[in-house]
C-alpha cells in the first residue's frame, strides 16, 4: 500500500510568469527556454529529465487520473510518459511549449491503451465498476469547519467532473487546470481549434449544469 | 429587457472566459452585468464553478518522481548501450544500399547472364535480383523487431517488479 502526501492546487508557473512579464519578453523567454530544453532532451540529459518530473509531476498526475478516473492506472500512465520523453525527446523540437508535447504523448499512451482493450471513446476509460472515488484531500483550511466546507466543495466538483463526458472534461481541464491555449489544446488533441472551442462551450455548460444540480 | 438580451450576455461570459472578447463587448457586458441580477449570478456561478476547477488538490502518490526518475535512469542506461550497436546496424544499411544502388546494373547484368547459362525462366531471375535488393532491408528490420520485442518484454518485467 502506498502512502500518500498531499499537493495544494498550484498554478503553473508559466502562466504566472506570463502575467507578470511584458507579452514580448514573455515569449522570448519561453522561446530560449523551450530551445534550451529541446536541446537537452536531444541529448537525453538525465539531469534535466529528473527536474522535469519533479517540475511536472503534480500536473501530469493529476491530467491521467482525471482521463483515465483510476489513481493506479494514471500512476503508470506517468512512468510510461516519462520512458517515452526519454526515447522521443528528439521529436521536440521547441518551438511550441513543452507540457503541450507532453500531454499530447500521455494522451496517446492512454488512447493506445484504449485502442489496445477495443473500447469506443475516452468515457469507457472510467470503469464504473473499478473506478475509485478520486482521493481528494484539502490542506488550504484553516479550521476544522474550513475543512469540512472545502472538502464538500470539492467534492461536489469532483462529482461533477466525473458526471461530464470525457471529450468536454478533457478540455476544461486543459484549458482551466493546465491553463493551455486554445491552439495548444488542439495540438494535444489533435483537433482542430474550432472542435477545441466548440468542446469548451459545451463543457463549461455541462459543468455549470451539473454543479447547478448538486446545489439544487 | 428581452431575453436576447440575457442570451447574449451569458454567452459572452462564456467566451470571455474561454477565449477573449473585444474591449466593447466587454464595456457592454460589464454595464449589462451591473443591472441584471441573474446574468450576475450567472457569471458568479461560471467562476465560481472554475475556481473549483482550478483548485482541486489531488493527491500525489509518495515517492511517485523518483521511483519514475529510478525507471527512467535505467531505460537511459539500456538505450546507451544499444545505441552504438543501432548506429552501426544503420551506417551498415545505409552503405550497403549505397553500394547497392551503385552496383545495381552490374549485378543485373550478372543475373541476366546466370539466367541465360542456366536456362532459368526471366521472372525467377528477376525475383533472385529483387531479393538480393530487400535482404539487408529485411536483416536490419529482422534486428530491430527483435530488439523491440526484448525492450517490451524487459518494460513489462519492469513494471510487475515495482
Amino acid at each position: 500500500m502506498s502512502a500518500t502526501f498531499l499537493i495544494p492546487a498550484i498554478p503553473n508557473q508559466n502562466a504566472w510568469l506570463s502575467r507578470a512579464l511584458p507579452t514580448c519578453a514573455f515569449s522570448a523567454l519561453m522561446k530560449d527556454e523551450n530551445k534550451a530544453l529541446a536541446q537537452g532532451l536531444q541529448r537525453r540529459d538525465p539531469d534535466l529529465l529528473d527536474r522535469l518530473i519533479e517540475q511536472y509531476q503534480f500536473r501530469l498526475f493529476r491530467y491521467l487520473v482525471y482521463i483515465t478516473g483510476d489513481r493506479t492506472r494514471a500512476e503508470d500512465f506517468f512512468q510510461e510518459t516519462w520512458i517515452r520523453v526519454l526515447e522521443r525527446g528528439h521529436q521536440y523540437d521547441g518551438k511550441s511549449r513543452f507540457e503541450g508535447w507532453l500531454f499530447a504523448i500521455a494522451r496517446n499512451l492512454v488512447i493506445d491503451w484504449q485502442r489496445q482493450r477495443k473500447v469506443q471513446s475516452l468515457d469507457a476509460l472510467t470503469d464504473s465498476e473499478q473506478a475509485h472515488p478520486l482521493q481528494v484531500k484539502d490542506e488550504r483550511s484553516a479550521s476544522a469547519l474550513q475543512a469540512v466546507l472545502n472538502s464538500e466543495q470539492d467534492a461536489q466538483v469532483q462529482g461533477a467532473l466525473q458526471q461530464i463526458p470525457a471529450i468536454y472534461r478533457e478540455v476544461l481541464l486543459l484549458r482551466f487546470q493546465e491553463e493551455l491555449q486554445i491552439d495548444e489544446i488542439a495540438g494535444v488533441l489533435g483537433t482542430p481549434p474550432s472542435t477545441v472551442k466548440s468542446r469548451l462551450y459545451r463543457g463549461l455548460e455541462a459543468l455549470r449544469g451539473t454543479l447547478e444540480a448538486g446545489v439544487s | 429587457m428581452s431575453k436576447n438580451i440575457h442570451e447574449r450576455a451569458q454567452q459572452l461570459i462564456s467566451q470571455e472566459r474561454i477565449e477573449r472578447i473585444p474591449a466593447s463587448e466587454n464595456t457592454w457586458l460589464a454595464a449589462h452585468l451591473q443591472e441584471c441580477d441573474g446574468c450576475a449570478d450567472f457569471a458568479r456561478k461560471t467562476s465560481s464553478a472554475l475556481r473549483s476547477l482550478q483548485t482541486i488538490p489531488i493527491a500525489l502518490p509518495a515517492g511517485l518522481a523518483e521511483r519514475t526518475q529510478f525507471r527512467v535512469g535505467l531505460r537511459a542506461q539500456q538505450l546507451r548501450h544499444h545505441e552504438p550497436r543501432r548506429r552501426a546496424l544503420w551506417i551498415a544499411a545505409g552503405i550497403s544500399w549505397a553500394t547497392g544502388v551503385a552496383s545495381a546494373p552490374y549485378v543485373w547484368w550478372l543475373f541476366a547472364w546466370l539466367g541465360e547459362q542456366t536456362g532459368v525462366p526471366k521472372l525467377v531471375w528477376e525475383m533472385g535480383f529483387g531479393l538480393w535488393w530487400a535482404v539487408p532491408a529485411l536483416i536490419a528490420a529482422v534486428v530491430l523487431l527483435t530488439e523491440h520485442e526484448k525492450q517490451s518484454g524487459e518494460r513489462y518485467w519492469l513494471q510487475r517488479s515495482q
